[in-house]
């Protein structure tokens, strides 16, 4: 048992690190993008995003795991994990166009055709064409199969209508994945297919929804008599259920997660170390100093946890079910850092950002609200619970029917 | 990378279920909780030896197996599981000790004789009134002619009355050390833990021993105290898996309302938590296992990371799995309850969680990124 990496893996994260000490400009301005800063209008920080996601992708950073024939890197997992802690480290934003990057690419690359793959996959990568996820309708969340939105065939198009809700990145996608029934008289799962939307097609519209932060961060699309073309269809007509569950059920280490929590909690012991309570400092408390421990206990398990499933995957096992437990252990503990930094701001919890006396600018509100969707989106905990006790533990079905893993409410 | 066990930590691991699982049956432990206290009979604990166990990582020339940390913690979960008493992983945190205070001719021929089983050797650092003994302050060692003398009264030492040699941990002049006293030179009163382990009260009144009676130093106390911890939360794992094991059984074949009962979401979400928590302490305890191997200088913060977890992970697993039982897991013939009582028990040694919470926070606190002189520039917003 060993956590080191090999000579040519370091000598890989050298590199990486050359890069960006040579690219402060960049990441200068990534950074001040994640804060909120920098950018005069929504229109250019999007165009500062897609520049930020090219740039790297150029440096060979993006698209690590897929094929060099389509502009991939064929990097291997350990190095996928040494520019996922690198990018951590320096604090850069994640890229604009991950949706496409993580769900889509990689369903292409199994299932798309050669075709598909030319035309799609290179400018996923540059971020020149941003994708979003039509997959929940407004009666099928947790339960996705139970989808209405439909497309009928007419000749060599499909005729898409109806509506999906809890998509992200909507009103700035050029392109939209989307799972339509296409054969009514099906049972559930079977007579979906999954397609590939223009998002200027005529007949599209978008309605931004407000989330409970106050963000808008997903949208409403509506499809009335949109025309996708019988060349968009990914994989076979009828089979798009088991074509997005066959992604959606690809699951990762996790470790970018770990390092993305890690970066808070460090921000947050500071701050409860600077903070100033009574006669001295948050920290000195004992209550606050010991849910901190206890916070950093979870993320060194969860990361460990990681170590574990990327070294099933090195050695050529899938991680299967197991890796759902660290995705609903990733989310519990995103919301129990967000409950621990409520409790080490004490009573300044309650003040605003852009007030006098907020605290880290509000930064942990908007945390608590980010973990909140964390816990819903992509999977909701309770669904999470059902796949491990069904495939870790073995226990018989809660609920009748197939469900996608990590099946639910919006990407 | 490769934070996977081993081939031949994976074979031990099947050995020692099965072994366990035939030569000691959590009956004994029930049936002692009316009784005296459980301990290993001079026979098993023969055979234990035999296997290696005791000195499982003690080098192969001092008669031990050569294993390393993670392999001793492979063998803790099992014991655990299997509900056996001490005092077989403080013998081989005092297998480790020995090892590495060779060069003493009186250790080498004890470790020796503890690996061939000839000499059992136990470890004493927990004091009434301090937490968890990691510095000994009830027990002092002062300096008297050719050696030590030593007085001060340790608790909860595993199955001292059958030892032959206890590792005491003292507060001398310059700093706490580990003696190797005889039980013959102490007072041994039995102790009996919530989980029905013999256990013990000695007291050192004025007890002398020469001066190679010396095992380690400060740091060597620190390490022996981790070592200890460390094996004390793999054998919670353990027990938690057991428990877990039960009550994942019992709901897939319990039928209430017409359905098996692990088919309701209030049942069966409570145990893919406990599973969730289990395989979280599994990997701390690896991570904890691994930093003791490589002397990590943050091995203080990934133990007690461990034990902290363990504790309460084990703890709220066997209260699940009770739960999930219903009426007949509060019953004395169901083994839920000796898993439950282990994990208090175990949750309690070596350090309880506060006082692990407590060593992590004083250790995070001087990491890179967490303290606050180690921020700088890279302040945002």
């Amino acid at each position: 048992m060993h956590l080191t990496f090999s000579p040519e893996d370091e000598e890989y994260r050298a590199r990486l690190r050359a890069w960006l000490d040579g690219h402060h400009a960049e990441l200068a301005g990534a950074a001040g993008l994640m804060a909120g800063g920098g950018a005069a209008n929504i229109l250019d920080a999007i165009g500062m995003a897609r520049e930020w996601q090219r740039t790297l992708y150029e440096a060979g950073y993006v698209g690590l795991a897929w094929p060099k024939a389509y502009g991939g890197q064929e990097a291997t997992l350990t190095q996928q994990v040494i520019v996922s802690e690198e990018l951590s480290r320096r604090n850069t934003p994640p890229l604009i166009n991950t949706i496409g990057l993580t769900i889509l690419g990689p369903t292409l690359v199994q299932h798309g055709t050669e075709e598909q793959k030319q035309r799609f996959l290179p400018k996923i990568l540059t971020a020149e064409e941003l994708w979003c996820q039509g997959f929940s309708v407004p009666e099928a969340g947790s339960d996705l199969a139970a989808l209405r939105t439909r497309a009928e065939i007419d000749g060599d198009t499909f005729v898409v209508t109806g509506q999906k809700v809890w998509t992200s990145m909507a009103p700035i996608a050029d392109w939209c994945f989307l799972l339509v029934r296409t054969d009514p008289t099906a049972p559930r799962h079977e007579g979906i297919s999954y397609l590939l939307c223009d998002m200027r097609a005529p007949g599209i519209t978008v309605r931004p929804l407000r989330n409970a932060a106050g963000g808008i961060h997903f949208s409403e699309v509506f499809f009335e008599d949109v025309r996708v073309p019988a060349a968009n269809l990914v994989g076979e007509l009828h089979a798009g259920w088991q074509i997005a569950r066959s992604t959606l059920g690809h699951e990762r280490s996790g470790l970018a997660g770990v390092l993305s929590l890690e970066s808070n909690l460090m921000r947050l012991w500071r701050t409860a170390a600077t903070l100033p309570r009574g006669d001295g400092v948050a920290l000195d408390d004992t209550a606050v100093r010991r849910e901190l421990a206890q916070r950093w206990i979870e993320l060194e398990g969860l990361r460990h946890l990681g170590f574990r499933t990327l070294s099933a995957q090195l050695a050529g096992r899938e991680p299967g079910a197991s890796a759902s437990v660290g995705k609903l252990f990733a989310s519990e503990l995103r919301s129990r850092i967000a409950a621990t930094a409520l409790r080490v701001e004490g009573p300044l919890a309650q003040v605003a950002k852009k007030s006098p006396h907020t605290v880290d600018r509000g930064r942990w509100h908007a945390f608590y609200f980010d973990a909140i969707g964390h816990s819903i989106g992509g999977g909701t905990a309770q669904i999470q619970r059902n796949t491990i006790a069904e495939r870790v533990l073995g226990l018989p079905r809660s609920v009748q029917g197939e469900r996608a893993e990590g099946g639910g409410p919006g990407r | 990378m490769n934070f996977e066990l081993s081939e031949e930590q994976l074979a031990l691991r099947d050995t020692a279920r099965d072994l366990l699982k035939q030569r000691w049956s959590p009956d004994r432990m029930r049936h002692a909780l009316d009784a005296p206290p459980a301990r290993v009979g001079d026979e098993l604990w023969a055979e234990l030896a035999a296997l290696g166990w005791t000195g499982i990582c003690a080098s192969e020339d001092s008669g031990g197996s050569g294993g390393d940390v993670v392999t001793a913690s492979v063998l803790a979960e099992e014991v655990g599981r299997a509900l056996l008493p001490g005092p077989l992983l403080s013998a081989v945190v005092a297998g480790r000790v020995l090892d590495r205070a060779a060069g003493t001719a009186s250790h080498a021929d004890l470790l020796q004789d503890h690996c061939h089983s000839t000499r059992r050797v136990t470890l004493a650092l927990d004091e009434p009134g301090a937490n968890p003994g990691l510095v000994p302050t009830a027990t002092t060692a002062d300096p008297a002619a050719g050696g030590w003398s030593l007085t001060g009264t340790k608790i909860c030492v595993p199955d001292a009355e059958g030892s032959d040699v206890i590792l005491v941990s003292a507060l001398a002049p310059d700093g706490p050390r580990l003696f190797a006293v005889a039980s013959a030179d102490v007072a041994v009163t039995p102790m009996r833990r919530l989980d029905a382990q013999a256990t013990s009260e000695v007291v050192l009144d004025g007890v002398h021993v020469p001066a190679d009676a010396v095992v380690c130093d400060e740091t060597g106390v620190e390490d022996a105290f981790d070592f200890a911890a460390l094996l004390a939360a793999a054998d919670l794992v353990g027990t938690a898996s057991a428990s877990l094991d039960l009550a994942v059984a019992y709901a897939k074949d319990r039928v209430q309302f017409g359905r098996p009962i692990g088919a309701f979401q209030a049942v069966a979400h409570p145990l893919a938590d406990a599973s969730v928590d289990c395989e979280i302490a599994r990997s701390l305890v690896y991570a904890a296992a691994l930093a003791i191997e490589e002397s990590r200088p943050e091995t203080d913060a990934y133990v007690s990371a461990a034990k902290a977890w363990a504790g309460q992970a084990t703890v709220k697993a066997c209260e699940t799995s009770l739960a999930v039982h219903g009426g007949i897991g509060f019953t004395w013939e169901l083994d839920i309850h000796l898993h439950l009582r282990r994990a208090r028990a175990g949750a309690a040694s070596y350090g309880d969680t506060d006082f692990h919470l407590d060593r992590v926070a004083a250790r995070v606190g001087e990491m890179d990124g967490y303290a606050v002189e180690a921020a700088g520039s890279g302040e945002d917003a």
